[in-house]
């Protein structure tokens, strides 16, 4: 029996990504460590060449069948360890850079680990990353840093729980609700040349935040997604429109938190708090009030086994499996543009506070997040927190940056110290 | 440490301008920037050009396979005529026409479009070689290839510098196909020894400069063009 499966099918979530793939846009993700010290790209690659192998569904390629894609084990050489570069998350072909859908980069202090959707969800890489970061750190001499949390014994075979679609696991409810599909308001901005990606960061402190959210009454989580909204909301009063359109944002849950399991792969379902401002002006307050009741009502674990039932009883269709795959390309694509990318104004994805063995604390400054190149013109951001710094990150393909200028002024309003980060190029006045 | 007057937020020091709204940061005790590490680095990168060598290596191998064999049989076995002349210019116009766009994509479109006009004279070199008789290549063969080479070239040369919408490139389509049925109809005159003049060709011009004046209508009036994209999106 060989160690690992020879192939893996693709869960869920992981079917939708490879077909949105464009020339220009592809369904990567960036995770960051900042070290306190200076990266060595030598040992780096030398933990990457040891990390790997742990990861099987990490170290693959992806395959096209007759009817559906799939994982397969990669052995060619890499993925390597390079310079890091001023435009992240840039389209990643599958034939490219040896077949691998993972690329690591180093900057200074900063180890940065990008993939491609369809390997894995951001707790998945952040396993991958964090496990790497803690190899690397031990090739240094720090050799007392301990397993748990995100990293994982790299010695010990990969559990197969780890390598399952959990999506099947758990898609067991008695109804399928309706998928939402009202259009809802796009942000119009100047489209910024390919092979551009703005990347906005804010830098502030969790207990800052938190309280307040207290104060505000809500999570961490609601906070940050009602500024978004707030800022949503005075960028189409700005934009002048005639039709005003609800404000609806895309926000990942993970769904480990309510059913357990190890996966590394795709295990998350997208909710859409939201507000319609053609019932009226909301207050900043109202619209914490709104996110806060819609997280409520549909953040538990009945609505959610719902949810993705739907997708699984899609993909498990008999009718639909037996089309070729070139036409499930095409129709996907077609209802992804249609209508799920017309469902949501923004994206925001908070993967809240990152925890690692405590050994491992003093080595770490920082983690960053980066939600990656949005499939249209509008604003992606993610929220992430480690220790006592949070960051907020906006990563867009257009050239305005007005709905981050909304937020980051709304959370300074609020009396939190932010700073920015940036890789914009803005031409001196 | 510097701050934005209008955002309130606090600057990377390494920052000009606020990134939220462009207010150059003015900060009379530091000056000095040069020392100060970015947050991000300055190269950007392009993304990895899958390598397709591979596959230019196969096409090249069969194609010399099929003409070194192709030669071969002619020189020893069916030695009749110079049929393997055919073969060996088929594969020689094969591989003009797919390796060096497989190999090199990044060379100018219009240097490919010469190399395949260069690549179909000599099949047709060899052609007439093979039936040894040239009177057809001087008066026919080449002037045709040439004229749909021009022809060629000026449609990658609209479709690269000017408006590139679907409207726009039926326009240059159907005005190419014009220009091509009239060039061939005066070359086919030159060659047949007749009056130059249009016939055929001229009801082909006649539908094209039609279509051309409708789409030209279409691209110009806005209202037009948005009810055309309403009803033809797909």
């Amino acid at each position: 029996m060989p160690d690992h499966k020879e192939w893996y099918k693709l869960d869920l979530s992981a079917i939708v990504y490879p077909t949105l793939q464009r020339r220009d846009f592809s369904s990567t993700y960036r995770l960051s460590v900042l070290l306190k010290e200076e990266v060595d790209p030598d040992l780096l690659q030398q933990a990457v060449d040891v990390t790997l192998p742990r990861f099987p569904t990490y170290k693959a390629a992806i395959r096209k069948g007759l009817f559906w894609r799939y994982l397969e084990p990669n052995d060619r050489p890499g993925p390597f360890v390079t310079p890091d570069v001023k435009n992240p998350c840039q389209p990643m072909s599958f034939k490219a850079n040896n077949r691998y859908l993972l690329r690591v980069y180093y900057y200074h202090n900063r180890i940065s680990l990008e993939a491609h959707h369809s390997l894995g969800d951001g707790t998945g890489g952040m396993c991958v990353l964090m496990t790497m970061t803690a190899e690397y750190l031990r090739l240094l001499g720090h050799t007392e840093i301990q397993n748990g949390g995100f990293v994982l014994d790299v010695n010990e075979k990969p559990d197969p729980e780890e390598l399952e679609d959990a999506y099947m696991r758990y898609a067991n409810s008695k109804i399928c609700p309706p998928r939402p599909g009202e259009k809802t308001y796009r942000i119009r901005g100047t489209k910024e040349p390919f092979y551009t990606l703005n990347i906005i960061d804010g830098i502030m402190s969790t207990s800052e935040v938190a309280a307040v959210s207290k104060r505000y009454q809500c999570s961490i989580t609601e906070y940050f997604n009602a500024v978004l909204l707030y800022a949503l909301l005075k960028k189409q009063a700005k934009d002048k429109r005639f039709h005003v359109k609800p404000v609806r944002i895309a926000m990942p849950v993970n769904l480990r938190r309510f059913f357990p399991s190890k996966t590394l792969r795709n295990f998350i379902t997208m909710i859409y708090p939201g507000v319609d401002p053609r019932l009226g002006e909301y207050t900043f307050e109202e619209i914490v009030a709104q996110v806060h009741h819609y997280m409520r009502y549909y953040v538990n674990d009945k609505f959610l086994r719902a949810d993705i039932t739907t997708n699984a009883r899609t993909q498990s269709h008999p009718l639909i499996r037996v089309v070729p795959l070139f036409l499930k390309d095409f129709v996907v694509r077609q209802f992804y543009t249609k209508v799920q990318d017309r469902n949501s104004s923004a994206g925001l994805t908070n993967m809240g506070a990152l925890n690692v063995h405590e050994s491992m604390r003093p080595y770490i400054e920082r983690i960053d997040i980066c939600m990656g190149q949005p499939f249209s013109s509008r604003t992606n951001c993610a929220i992430i927190s480690f220790q006592d710094v949070l960051t907020v990150n906006f990563a867009s393909s257009i050239v305005e940056a007005d709905v981050e200028r909304y937020f980051f002024r709304k959370l300074v309003k609020d009396g939190i110290h932010v700073k920015i980060e940036s890789n914009r190029e803005i031409p001196e006045i | 440490m510097s701050y934005c007057v209008n955002c309130g937020v606090e600057l990377d020091a390494s920052a000009k301008n606020c990134p939220l709204c462009n207010t150059p940061v003015i900060n009379p005790k530091e000056i000095k920037k040069d020392n100060v590490i970015p947050p991000f680095p300055k190269e950007k990168v392009q993304v990895e050009e899958i390598q397709r060598a591979d596959f230019g290596w196969l096409v090249s191998m069969v194609c010399l396979a099929t003409a070194v064999t192709c030669g071969v049989l002619n020189w020893l076995a069916f030695r009749q005529n110079l049929w393997s002349l055919a073969v060996i210019g088929a594969c020689v116009t094969l591989w003009v026409m797919l390796v060096p766009a497989v190999i090199y994509p990044k060379l100018p479109i219009y240097l490919f479009i010469l190399l395949d006009g260069a690549a179909l004279t000599l099949y047709l070199y060899l052609i007439a070689r093979m039936v040894e008789s040239y009177e057809w290549l001087w008066g026919l063969g080449i002037p045709l290839v040439a004229c749909s080479t021009f022809v060629a070239e000026l449609f990658a040369l609209a479709i690269r510098q000017f408006p590139r919408g679907i409207l726009a490139r039926g326009l240059y389509l159907i005005t190419a196909i014009a220009i091509l049925c009239v060039g061939y109809e005066i070359i086919i005159d030159l060659f047949r020894d007749v009056s130059v003049g249009l016939s055929w060709s001229a009801v082909v011009l006649t539908i094209c400069v039609i279509i051309d004046i409708a789409i030209i209508t279409t691209l110009s009036r806005r209202r037009l063009r948005n009810e055309v994209r309403r009803r033809l999106h797909f």
